[in-house]
């Protein structure tokens, strides 16, 4: 059952200012994420849901408020302690799957492991996940040979490679179809639920709510829900 | 340091998945710019060469003996002569009795060009004028009044402002020296070495002059001496002093007179030209890199947000660059030494000064090569820099 805190998030603003417009994207959420939650965030357009995501898996750092991830206060983090929590702890899985164009299957799931850990066990730890995930047939193909559906795979066995503590998804299901979609959400509920990785998700389908054992719904930059 | 593996992890899956005409452009471009900045380079110094090549072979030497500055000639030429060739890393010397022509007649024609008595022998060991014939024939030791005239002296050349134009072999000339005496000199043949200081020379036989000015007779205005090895001058030069060879004793380079001075503006120019460009192929490496890393700004955006360093991400775009570089590099030293060396061997540039072919230093050469590398690895460095500075969600959406 989830219950120790793993992200603690209080009174957190994010104000962007672009060709002297203020946009004031997050005005003072708070929230917990426990270790083996299946986060989902909802909202509508503009509501702030990718803005929150990249300040929880430190693409960005917000305007004020604090983020506390495993006990550490991350936003008085320097650059290089935060990439370092990245690679060892967080795990990213993006809309557009972002994957490296020149590299395969299995050398993408590779990469954020050659950081850390040697050449043959960066190799055996790729596969496996990319078994796991399902597309272990696609080892050597360049993303431009895999569908959507096995793209997104390959994204999130790289997401796994380092044994993150946190699972970030931006609209992983966007791009694809209805069956693909599914079968990426039973992989996340597997992940989730057999594994326990924690998973935070930016989702507008209502239906993969349903995958959700926290749920948040943002507008105009403020909690709307949060159950 | 397991993360180091990872710049030359993806410079390899690059070279061998990326798009091989993109490849093959930049590589390209990379040679063009490496010859570019070799190739003015190159063309001065076949100039500078080919210069200094005739200096040698058709006008001074190696060595220029003259008299002393209180003599008007060389005393005991022969004697001097025969000590000059005894002299270690002596090749051959030859002596020059210049005539006191006060002028010379062709026809209606009245000119003044400098009359060298030689031994014809003697001349063929020390200077190439008897290849340089462009009709008639050398000199023979006992000819007693035939004449060789430069191109320029025939008019062949424009630069002459006087010349005897149509003049051609077999014609007379008639020869008045300053103390008056004259001689009609039956033209032998004519000269043409493409370097325009010889050209404007004629020759005659120690054997004619002794019936014009039979005082000259071992007294030379000027003695050339040829070395085995080029370079040595200064060895030489000392070992003809230590020997008591007498006079006033100068290197070729003393003689090089005008092409001295234009040696010296090639010099500059070249300098001035390899600044320029190494300036274009900078900006062209820049423009290149740049257009490359910007078109992957959103995999740099996915690298940093993976976790990997700016660091690694730099050295990915670094080695990038010294891998085009040096590929461009090898393919400019392929079409520069397979094609345009040998093409301008076959078809040289014909200067005033001598036909000049090019010439490759080695030194320049790395220099240069190493200037494209240097070049490429801050094109590569600045861009990779700039690129990680930018806000990483930006970069993954490609902004």
């Amino acid at each position: 059952m989830p219950s120790e805190a793993i992200i603690t998030v209080t009174d957190l603003y994010k104000t962007y200012v672009t060709d002297e417009v203020r946009v004031e994207a997050l005005k003072g959420v708070s929230l917990d994420i426990a270790r083996g939650d299946f986060f989902i965030i909802t909202g509508r357009n503009g509501s702030g849901k990718s803005t929150l995501l990249h300040q929880l898996g430190l693409l960005d750092r917000p305007t004020s408020g604090t983020l506390i991830l495993n006990g550490l206060d991350v936003n008085t983090m320097s650059e290089r302690e935060r990439a370092a929590i990245r690679v060892r702890e967080l795990g990213y899985i993006f809309q557009e799957y972002a994957l490296m164009a020149e590299l395969t299957a299995l050398e993408n799931v590779m990469l954020p492991a050659m950081m850390t850990r040697p050449m043959a066990e960066c190799r055996a730890r790729a596969k496996e996940l990319l078994d796991r995930v399902g597309v272990s047939h696609r080892l050597h193909n360049l993303p431009r040979q895999c569908s959507g559906g096995e793209q997104q795979k390959i994204a999130i066995a790289r997401s796994l490679v380092n044994g993150p503590a946190v699972i970030f998804a931006d609209e992983p299901t966007a791009n694809l179809d209805s069956i693909a979609a599914q079968g990426i959400m039973e992989l996340f509920r597997s992940l989730n639920s057999d594994e326990n990785h924690t998973i935070v998700m930016i989702t507008h389908e209502q239906d993969e709510t349903t995958y959700a054992t926290k749920l948040l719904n943002l507008a105009d930059g403020l909690v709307d829900t949060y159950a | 340091m397991p993360e180091w593996r990872i710049p030359f992890f993806l410079i390899l899956r690059h070279l061998r998945r990326g798009s091989k005409w993109t490849l093959a452009l930049i590589v390209f471009l990379m040679a063009i710019a490496f010859v570019n900045m070799v190739f003015a380079s190159s063309l001065f110094n076949g100039i500078i060469a080919t210069s200094n090549a005739n200096v040698i072979e058709t006008y001074a030497g190696n060595i220029t003996i003259y008299p002393n500055a209180k003599d008007d000639f060389i005393a005991h030429t022969d004697k001097q002569l025969t000590k000059i060739r005894a002299v270690d890393g002596v090749k051959a010397a030859a002596a020059h009795y210049q005539l006191p022509a006060a002028s010379m007649k062709f026809k209606n024609i009245k000119s003044t060009f400098r009359l060298i008595a030689i031994d014809p022998d003697d001349e063929t060991r020390v200077t190439n004028i008897s290849q340089k014939l462009i009709s008639g024939r050398y000199l023979e030791p006992d000819d007693n009044d035939g004449i060789l005239l430069g191109a320029q002296v025939t008019g062949n050349e424009e630069a002459a402002t006087r010349s005897f134009k149509g003049i051609k072999v077999g014609d007379s000339v008639k020869v008045t020296l300053q103390n008056n005496t004259e001689k009609n000199f039956i033209v032998r043949g004519i000269f043409y070495s493409n370097y325009i200081e010889a050209d404007y020379q004629t020759f005659t036989t120690i054997k004619a002059m002794q019936e014009v000015a039979p005082y000259l007779r071992n007294q030379a205005s000027s003695i050339l001496v040829t070395v085995d090895t080029p370079g040595t001058e200064t060895r030489v030069i000392n070992g003809l002093k230590a020997r008591g060879v007498t006079g006033d004793i100068h290197p070729w380079q003393d003689s090089a007179g005008l092409m001295k001075d234009v040696t010296k503006s090639f010099v500059s120019i070249d300098v001035i030209l390899s600044l320029v460009a190494t300036l274009i192929a900078a900006v062209t490496i820049f423009i290149v890199i740049f257009v490359d890393i910007t078109d992957k700004r959103s995999q740099i955006g996915i690298m940093r947000a993976l976790g990997v360093r700016p660091y690694l991400i730099h050295a990915v775009y670094v080695l990038q660059s010294v891998v085009y570089s040096v590929a461009g590099v090898l393919l400019g030293a392929a079409m520069f030494f397979g094609i345009l060396v040998p093409y301008f061997v076959a078809h040289p540039f014909a200067l005033p000064m001598g036909n000049a072919h090019l010439v490759v230093n080695a030194g320049n050469f790395i220099l240069r090569a190493e200037t494209i590398l240097w070049v490429a690895v801050f094109s590569g460095l600045i861009p990779a820099v700039m690129v990680t500075r930018m806000n990483m969600l930006d970069e993954i959406r490609g902004k």
